[in-house]
């Protein structure tokens, strides 16, 4: 244990580098791009970030939550509605709806761990926490009811409050930057006795209480951290889309993309959410486009709707069946047996 | 060393990313232009004479101009988008079969078909697709939510949306240029709705019972009915909302409707909610004059009278729809059935007749530079349309048409007849009517 | 403990009953729509017991959440349409063939998809099954377009002469109204939720069943098959949907994404009742059932509000169910 602690901390110097090199390497991606190639890869991030929370909690703690839409959602209503009926810049916005998130984690989270809800329940228990909020918000009228919120236009980029319509690479830069961040507040925890204490808790729960630390506050740090980083991914996800509403804050669609990236990236690693997002849409415009344009010898699947679905669900089931441990897990496993 | 991989084979799948992104105009679907008779006769000539290298310049076909097709091809609503997206692609056929736009040397349409998914997020982004792959115009969306977005998308990089389907007004509040409405809003719904319920009744309707979807679409709707009801002595009594993709049974809800004793029950809500509401009104017997749909997706359609068969009967429907005593439109039905086995309903009409509106634009510009359609869309003026609307198609300032209203309908002897208004009347409405003789 | 289990059922009742029971002068004007919102709550909530069943049983044998559950019933219910239109099956005598299509559907998808990840983490488990659903919910998209489709049963509304009574559908009762197809499919789930429970009380086949989800390696140690049996029980669970797909065609309608509202019912019946228990499904999906339609009553268009919440108070308070037994 003590080894593996000491392993992480060393490491950190290095996951450092990588964060800088990664970043520098994003940066690049407006430079010739389309317009809309950027907001693809603008929304990518934005729900690798997303991921980024939800590993915290899912991945390194090992609570395994499937309704972190409700913290999205949260964050995304939090900027809407403080920006469209106080006029608060959405970067205060987006601090107040991690509040809000990680406050809203606190109270289920207390409530989940003192009842001692774990795996499949803790799960079950996260979705209904979503369903309800959207449900709620769906006919709340402060909230916009079921007709949503749309986020009046500022005019051009307006640096206060975070629109860029007219420079779409600073929107861009905006959510590398948030996914930056995101990325040093989980290297920070790995790196901190917090972070091992939910590793701990994540391995044995048992064992690590008789090692002194407490379970349910490891636990509540990492909902709430997650929580938080959950929802500056759906706050900043309103002012991407200058709209929200029920279903595309609290949706269990949202929930379902937010665990997929990391998932597929490698659950508990620090770079799986970014590289599981970048897999996710280059697959996803791989299938997209071999239905809508396919190769000759394939002509008679051109323009079969739902044969990209299909495909991509048939990846997806061979990826966790071939690869349980995602893409990183997927190398790890790799370099150790050619090494052997 | 492991990690450095690691590191390595990530960096190397970012770069994959851009590489990928980078290939902007993968993606989009070349049917239409291909599968057009006049276009492959244009390109078989083309290849014949290729040798005489002279004249291959002169009968090489001009461009095909890109339309955007924008609609829920996959999830819950996959069957109403993928009517609609069949009648856009059946109308660029056509109009390329008859030589495309004359005004563009003959150029001919080419349908890039979209996939909201019937999701708003999903919707923008494809929306930005097509803008991305060079549509001088595109249509959509069927859902509201996604509209909304999609209107904004089209507005800021200034390319004309033409919605086929898509009721909310706030659409188009926020003043958009570039954004075109056929279909009745949300406003003209209820207001008409409860004028031919006025008239219907000879005002002899005092209460309703409004049974609605709870998304924006049957929210708005029946908020706008209840608006224009008072003006004519209706009030509406009941409000009971619904989740409508949820559903399993609405027999508590038409319960509670009829428990206040309304005059007629209101229902505005999507297909198959429709029949379960239907097939609740007809197991209770509700005590009423009439059911009668507002902008009801299921009550008008042929698919309706064929699922429900005789109970059917005289259920009412407040709704857009195709001008079913035009023979012209009568020859458009036959043919997508016959085309797609699947019969033809309102909602592909409307996609159907937004690329013809679009076809005209394209025609009257000389252009296809997106700020030359919208230009041209502004002054559409077409009065030879396959609706049932009491005028040409043609848009005021803020993008709605201005003759875009409902007509009132019901099911009479198995067939969906025009009620209202008088101009458009195929037979007089059985009123008091309900399947069950209330 | 069984007394206990049977006062926490009664408690959750009357936590319903409380909400439910109105205040004085309410009872007069609405007594009908109360009647009929227990009636459909009870009929819906036969059906949700028996998908709920299968459910029950997977994730209490085999520890999966299966979130293809609603997908395998789409399937059933694409079936049973096909039978009818094509070969004017009715739905009813359909049963014969979609349960036991279901039942080697649901062993091919163990076989190939579930086995591999028994042991995987739950989150890899459940989105391989959403993954399936995916699949599933597509091909039915390609192969059948998206147009929803229904049928209406020829004798639906029709009188039934029964020698001591005549039964003229739709039944009358306290001023509620009961379909046929809804009875029959409220009956049949009962009917069939019995023979579960006695499969799995009573048989060799059973006891196997209950042996692998209790203690699997004792279990292997005298000599089940637990393998096996985890294939046996996943193809029950599909059979129990491919039952309900059939039951609920005649007054439900059929699309790509028809079942897809059935899987998280059962999931919360299935807490509910505490997973791998029969009798609690079936008293949880009437719970659930009723619950949905008094919701409706008191605060319309949130039917699944009220859900969520008893959801929430079973996780919570009584996480091992109504007649659940204690989690491993």
């Amino acid at each position: 244990m003590i080894v593996r602690l000491r392993q992480l901390a060393a490491a950190s110097s290095r996951d450092l580098l990588v964060l800088l090199a990664v970043v520098a390497a994003l940066a690049l991606v407006p430079l010739g791009v389309s317009t809309f190639t950027l907001s693809v890869a603008t929304a990518a991030l934005i729900f690798a970030l997303a991921g980024i929370g939800w590993n915290v909690l899912s991945g390194f703690a090992g609570q395994f939550s499937f309704g972190h839409a409700a913290y999205f959602g949260l964050g995304a209503y939090t900027v809407a509605v403080t920006f469209t009926r106080y006029s608060i810049s959405p970067w205060l916005g987006l601090v107040l709806g991690g509040l809000v998130a990680a406050t809203f984690g606190l109270l289920t989270g207390w409530i989940s761990f003192r009842f001692g809800l774990k795996g499949a329940y803790f799960a079950l228990a996260t979705f209904a926490l979503a369903e309800l909020l959207r449900l709620t918000f769906n006919n709340f009228d402060f909230v916009g009811a079921s007709i949503g919120i749309t986020i009046p236009l500022a005019g051009g980029d307006s640096w206060g409050s975070l629109q860029f319509e007219d420079t779409p690479a600073l929107r861009y830069f905006v959510a590398l930057g948030l996914v930056a961040l995101g990325t040093l507040i989980v290297i920070a925890v790995t790196k901190s006795r917090l972070g091992s204490r939910m590793l701990a808790v994540r391995e044995d729960e048992d064992a690590a209480a008789s090692l002194g630390i407490n379970p349910l506050r490891a636990k509540l740090f990492a909902i709430a951290i997650s929580g938080f980083i959950t929802a500056l991914a759906g706050g900043y996800y309103a002012m991407f889309l200058m709209f929200v509403d029920s279903d595309l804050a609290f949706g269990p669609s949202i929930s379902v993309l937010i665990l997929l990236r990391p998932i597929i990236g490698g659950v508990g690693t620090i770079w799986g959410p970014v590289l599981g997002a970048g897999i996710l849409s280059v697959l996803g415009e791989v299938t997209r486009s071999l239905v809508r344009d396919p190769p000759s010898f394939l002509n008679a699947i051109e323009g079969v709707n739902g044969l990209d679905q299909v495909l991509f669900g048939l990846i997806l089931v061979v990826v966790i069946i071939r690869a349980p441990d995602g893409v990183i897990g997927w190398f790890r496993r790799f370099r150790s047996r050619s090494i052997t | 060393m492991r990690r450095t991989t690691i590191y390595l084979s990530l960096l190397l799948s970012l770069a994959l990313v851009a590489a990928a992104c980078g290939d902007d105009d993968a993606g989009t679907t070349t049917t239409a232009a291909a599968e057009s008779p006049a276009t492959t006769a244009a390109a078989a000539a083309a290849t014949t004479q290729a040798p005489a290298t002279t004249q291959a310049a002169s009968t090489e076909p001009p461009d095909p101009i890109l339309i955007g097709s924008l609609h829920p091809l996959t999830g819950g609503l996959a069957g109403a988008g993928n009517r609609m997206d069949n009648a856009a692609r059946m109308a660029v056929d056509e109009i390329n079969a008859a030589g495309g736009i004359a005004s563009l040397g003959g150029a001919p349409l080419e349908l890039a078909s979209a996939d909201s998914t019937g999701a708003a997020d999903v919707g923008a982004s494809e929306a930005e697709r097509l803008i991305n792959d060079g549509v001088s115009a595109f249509i959509g969306t069927y859902q509201s939510a996604v509209t909304t977005l999609v209107a904004a998308i089209a507005e800021r990089d200034g390319v004309p949306l033409v919605i086929d389907v898509a009721v909310a007004d706030s659409i188009l509040d926020e003043g958009f240029a570039n954004v075109f409405r056929i279909q009745p809003n949300a406003s003209s719904m209820g207001a008409n709705g409860a004028k031919f319920l006025n008239e219907l009744g000879g005002g002899n309707i005092k209460t309703v019972a409004y049974l609605h979807d709870d998304t924006s679409f049957g929210v708005e709707v029946s908020a706008a009915f209840a608006a224009a009801a008072g003006q004519y002595g209706i009030e509406v009594i009941t409000d009971i909302p619904y989740a409508p993709f949820s559903v399993t049974d609405l027999t508590t809800e038409m319960a509670q409707a009829a428990a206040g004793s309304p005059d007629v029950i209101v229902v505005t809500g999507y297909y198959n909610d429709g029949l379960l509401a239907a097939r609740a009104a007809t197991d209770l017997e509700v005590d009423v004059m009439a059911i009668v749909g507002i902008a009801q997706g299921a009550f008008h359609t042929p698919q309706f009278v064929e699922d429900f068969g005789a109970e059917s009967e005289l259920f009412f429907n407040s709704n857009y729809h195709f001008n079913s005593s035009d023979p012209k439109v009568a020859a458009v039905l036959a043919k997508f059935e016959a085309e797609f086995d699947d019969a033809m309903d309102t909602e592909a009409m409307l996609a159907y007749q937004a690329i013809y509106v679009i076809a005209d634009a394209l025609e009257r510009a000389g252009s296809s530079d997106p700020a030359d359609v919208r230009a041209a869309l502004a002054t559409t003026d077409i009065t030879d349309h396959f609706l049932a609307y009491p005028g040409p198609i043609t848009f005021d300032a803020t993008g709605e048409n201005i003759n875009a209203e409902p007509v009132l309908m019901q099911v009479i002897d198995g067939e969906v007849q025009q009620v209202f208004p008088l101009p458009l009347r195929e037979t007089d409405p059985v009123f008091p009517g309900t399947p069950w003789g209330g | 403990m069984r007394g206990q289990s049977g006062k926490a059922a009664w408690a959750v009742l009357a936590v319903v009953a409380a909400v439910a029971v109105p205040q004085t002068g309410w009872w007069d004007t609405n007594h009908t729509v109360f009647a009929q919102a227990v009636i459909s709550g009870l009929l819906i909530g036969g059906v949700y017991s028996l998908v709920a069943m299968g459910l029950s049983l997977v994730f209490g044998v085999l520890d999966i959440i299966n979130f293809a559950h609603g997908a395998l019933m789409t399937v059933a219910i694409y079936a049973s349409y096909l039978l009818f239109m094509n070969y004017g099956v009715d739905p009813y005598v359909s049963l014969l063939i979609t349960v036991p299509l279901m039942f080697i559907i649901g062993v091919g998808i163990q076989r190939v998809a579930i086995n591999p990840v028994m042991d995987a983490p739950v989150h890899n488990q459940l989105l391989l099954t959403l993954g399936i659903a995916i699949i599933i919910q597509n091909l039915a998209l390609v192969l059948f377009t998206g147009t929803p489709r229904s049928i209406e049963l020829a004798y639906a509304r029709n009188e039934f002469d029964l020698g001591v009574i005549t039964l003229d559908f739709p039944l009358r009762v306290f001023g509620a109204v009961v379909s046929l197809p809804k009875l029959i499919a409220f009956v049949v789930a009962l009917l069939l939720a019995g023979l579960l429970y006695l499969l799995i009380q009573r048989t060799q086949l059973g006891a196997a069943i209950r042996a692998s989800a209790q203690e699997p390696e004792g279990a292997e140690l005298v000599g089940i098959d637990v393998h096996r049996i985890y294939t046996i029980t996943f193809g029950i669970g599909a059979a129990c949907v491919g039952a309900a797909g059939a039951l609920v065609l005649p007054f439900l309608f059929v699309s790509p994404t028809a079942g897809d509202t059935f899987t998280i019912i059962a999931f919360v019946v299935v807490v509910l009742g505490g997973m791998g228990s029969i009798p609690g499904a079936l008293i949880g999906g009437l719970v659930i059932g009723l619950t949905q339609e008094l919701t409706q009553l008191f605060v319309p268009g949130s039917k699944f509000l009220g859900v969520f919440v008893v959801f929430l108070a079973v996780l919570f308070f009584r996480p091992e169910g109504i007649l659940g037994r204690v989690r491993r």
